[in-house]
């Protein structure tokens, strides 16, 4: 019977060539700093997991925004675990991001033939900087509130056009529930959304030109 | 070196993948679970005498309606939902009164005193209740629910929530 | 980059993926090693650290000091270094172009070999970089940044000296010297953030935040006994004020009760928030929010209603573990002391106005020993003295003080329950024990 699904999936999918394509590649000697890349991605899907789970109480207007996370952190079984986890992931996740850019860096890992897999990981990591902005407003405390209001005053500060883009950031002239939905949306769609497909064009890289092997005095 | 006594470099890979990701998924998946279905598990009982006014203020003879709300917190937020009835005095004495919910047995509409037909009748689907609370017609399943009452120092309060008929 | 040079650098790293590494097993099994490492970690820091909790946003409250997330506090701290007509340049232009710089860098950087002593330049210009981010990031820290800062860089030095010590495969000789320097450059690093942490580590004023209904409850009996008892009584019985018109003539204006059914019953959470915060100045009460020039928060708004309504309205269902009188009943025998009986007393009876800024003669019963000493007729109450000039004004007997007349407390008229009076004369025959471990070493 498992013999049978197992055989008509495989007719269909072709479990080898994936297994050659994705799993069976061959790659330079490497060591723990080569780990990072994919604690990102750990990373990335554990920020995914968490925060989709948190959605299921969390309620974005400027109203309910506090009490739904004060609910979930003090009275939903867990929720403290997940909301931590999902407030510590944030910063665990810039952190590795950021040394695993300087990893490539320092290593030298960006030069032909991967020039692209660097433009596309420098847009990832400007991503993630964008996930814990918006992020930061989303449990509209005080801190949250004042911090994006200092933070999109930033934005208008640029000579002329400043002032649009203070409205744009805030969706009006004030920090009010059109941020936060609009705050709320980039964070949990347009951002992540954005990141997923750039993060398969950056793997789609990777397995193109294979995992760069460390320079020697020769290089 | 793949001797038959020991393992394989592989297999022992194989095997510390396997156990890690079991690990996290099940320390991940056994909170998320509990985090997901934890309102469920939250029932909220609340029996309540609803004081409802002089007696006085209730005719003999015919179903007078009443209401009241009861509000629940759920999640952060209190939700008030309505209830509402009839008393029917049937006679002179503080036990002999009716209070019957309400809401229609069969799809919890709201039904109304007709003083034509003398029924309670539902909008929805048409069902009719006699004075008592007897199905007279209709797809109701059985007897409109009633209230347990009281009357203390003059005042009339029924006991929440409503029962079935046929066991208070 | 010709031809012939991009044929050598493939041609290279053919030979360098011969027989060496698969991705299965080999670097799924060390990514699968660090990744457990990471959740490990987070569910560490998630249980352990917590997430700090933080009052509710209050867009009047403008003394708030807003601080950015740690990886932004860089940012933050170099805007400071631009004065006002060119924070522009700092907040936009110079960021924009590191941020174009740090895209592009494949573009521009063309120097094709990747060994690093042969790209000092690019190596130092990023070092520079990256210690100028990590200095703007410390000096900007505070307590909680200084702590995270102290994590990671313990992690660093760890993970740098970790690697020096298991160390396989044959290092090119540059890179011993420059993991050491590494190394004990993040330990340096780690004990600096630590002095700073502990330099930091002085108490600062801290925001209670509460988390459920019974906790809002109590800090709202609080903040009603403070603010509100007055005017209104312990019970929300209502009473009399006197206004004081702009013509300096006085009025007497009825309070009328705020725990009835009637006023439990016909208004809602909402309207009583507002009333609290806008006042009704009409009716001699004067405004409570920030937001109409009263002393506070949305969030200690809303434990005073929550307080009110748990209280008073007689549909409420008070939930577990609430405590809806916040005086303990004193049993028989019983000894009472201060920080189980008198305290929730004083708080509710006294408080305020014996407070900072009130009518009072100085005293101030915040606390033990203000309670005994504070003021112009201290001692107050002397243990064992049922003439203490306390037990005589609360049982109804006027007392000459220095500055006159010392009038029967509470002045309002209603005097305090026979049960609470009984506490503090039971209280000062026992000689007024201060915590519950005294009073019941003196019941033995």
């Amino acid at each position: 019977m498992m013999k049978n699904i197992y055989a008509w999936l495989d007719e269909r999918l072709g479990f080898d060539d994936m297994y050659k394509m994705l799993l069976d590649r061959p790659e330079p000697h490497g060591n723990w700093w080569n780990t990072l890349g994919s604690a990102s991605l750990f990373l990335f899907i554990m920020q995914g997991v968490t925060g989709i789970f948190l959605t299921v109480y969390y309620a974005p207007t400027p109203d309910h925004a506090y009490d739904s996370i004060q609910y979930i952190m003090n009275d939903v079984a867990f929720g403290w675990l997940i909301r931590g986890m999902h407030h510590w992931g944030a910063s665990l996740m810039v952190f590795v991001v950021f040394i695993h850019m300087l990893r490539t860096f320092f290593s030298a890992s960006y030069k032909y033939p991967r020039e692209l897999t660097w433009m596309v990981g420098s847009v990832l990591f400007l991503l993630t900087l964008g996930m814990g902005f918006t992020g930061y407003l989303l449990p509209f405390n005080q801190r949250a509130y004042w911090a994006t209001v200092v933070a999109t005053n930033i934005g208008g500060v640029v000579p002329g056009i400043g002032p649009f883009i203070l409205r744009a950031l805030r969706g009006g002239t004030d920090v009010s529930a059109l941020t936060l939905s609009r705050f709320f949306s980039a964070h949990i769609w347009m951002l992540p959304a954005a990141l997923a497909g750039l993060i398969g064009l950056h793997l789609y890289l990777i397995m193109r030109h294979g995992e760069s092997a460390y320079p020697d005095q020769d290089d | 070196m793949a001797s038959s006594h020991r393992i394989s470099r592989r297999d022992f890979v194989k095997a510390v993948t396997a156990t890690l990701s079991g690990v996290m998924g099940i320390a991940m998946g056994i909170p998320i679970i509990s985090y997901l279905i934890d309102p469920a598990l939250n029932v909220q009982s609340s029996e309540a005498w609803i004081p409802l006014g002089p007696l006085d203020g209730y005719p003999i003879g015919t179903p007078t309606a009443f209401s009241f709300t009861r509000s629940n917190i759920n999640g952060w937020e209190k939700t008030v939902n309505s209830y509402g009835g009839f008393i029917l005095r049937k006679s002179e004495s503080e036990s002999d009164i009716l209070a019957l919910s309400n809401r229609c047995t069969h799809l919890s509409c709201s039904v109304n005193w007709n003083e034509e037909r003398e029924e309670y009748v539902c909008p929805c689907h048409d069902a009719q209740f006699d004075i008592e609370g007897e199905v007279n017609a209709g797809p109701p399943p059985h007897a409109l629910d009633h209230f347990e009452t009281k009357v203390e120092e003059g005042t009339l309060s029924v006991k929440f929530p409503a029962v079935l008929a046929h066991e208070g | 980059m010709n031809d012939e040079m991009k044929k050598k650098i493939n041609d290279k790293y053919e030979a360098s993926i011969q027989n060496a590494e698969r991705f299965w097993p080999d670097s799924i099994y060390k990514d699968l090693l660090v990744a457990f490492g990471l959740f490990i970690l987070l569910i560490g820091l998630a249980t352990f650290l917590g997430v700090h909790p933080e009052p509710k946003v209050d867009p009047t409250d403008a003394t708030y000091v807003p601080r950015p997330e740690w990886y932004f506090l860089f940012l933050f701290e170099f805007l400071k270094y631009f004065p006002g007509q060119l924070e522009w340049v700092g907040a936009a232009v110079i960021p924009g172009i590191l941020v174009g710089l740090l895209i592009f860098l494949p573009l521009y950087d063309k120097n094709p070999l990747r060994h690093n002593s042969k790209r000092k330049v690019a190596l130092g210009i990023m070092s520079a970089i990256v210690s100028a981010i990590v200095i703007l990031t410390l000096m900007a820290s505070t307590i909680m940044t200084n702590m995270i800062a102290f994590i990671l860089f313990l992690l660093l030095a760890g993970v740098l000296f970790f690697s020096l010590y298991k160390n396989p495969e044959k290092e090119i000789a540059w890179k011993k010297p420059a993991l050491w320097v590494a190394s004990f450059a993040f330990l340096a690093l780690t004990g600096v953030t630590y002095q700073q942490t502990l330099a930091m580590a002085e108490p600062t004023e801290e925001v209670h935040v509460a988390s459920s209904v019974p906790e809002k409850m109590s800090l709202g009996q609080d903040l009603y006994s403070i603010e509100c008892v007055e005017c209104h009584g312990p019970d929300g019985e209502g009473g009399e004020i006197t206004v004081t018109a702009a013509d300096g003539t006085e009025e007497k204006l009825p309070v009328k009760s705020i725990s009835s059914n009637d006023e439990m019953y016909t208004r809602s959470d909402e309207s009583f928030y507002e009333i609290i915060s806008y006042g009704q100045p009409s009716l001699g009460m004067p405004p409570f929010g920030g937001a109409h020039g009263g002393e506070l928060s949305p969030s200690e708004l809303e434990y005073i209603v929550t307080f009110m309504r748990y209280t008073w309205d007689d549909r409420a269902d008070v939930p577990e573990g609430a405590v809806t009188s916040a005086v303990p009943v004193l049993a028989e025998g019983e000894v009472p002391s201060y920080e189980v009986h008198v305290e929730p007393v004083v708080k509710r009876q006294c408080l305020s106005c014996h407070r900072e800024g009130k009518e009072n003669n100085n005293y101030l019963m915040e606390d033990y020993a203000g309670i005994l000493n504070n003021g112009d007729n201290a001692p107050n109450v002397v243990a064992g003295d049922m003439d203490s000039i306390l037990l005589q004004t609360i049982q109804g007997h006027e007392v000459e003080g220095v500055n006159g007349t010392i009038h029967v407390m509470p002045p309002n008229g209603k005097p305090i329950k026979d049960a609470y009076i009984d506490i503090f004369i039971r209280w000062v025959e026992a000689g007024m024990p201060e915590t519950a471990e005294d009073a019941s070493a003196l019941a033995e």
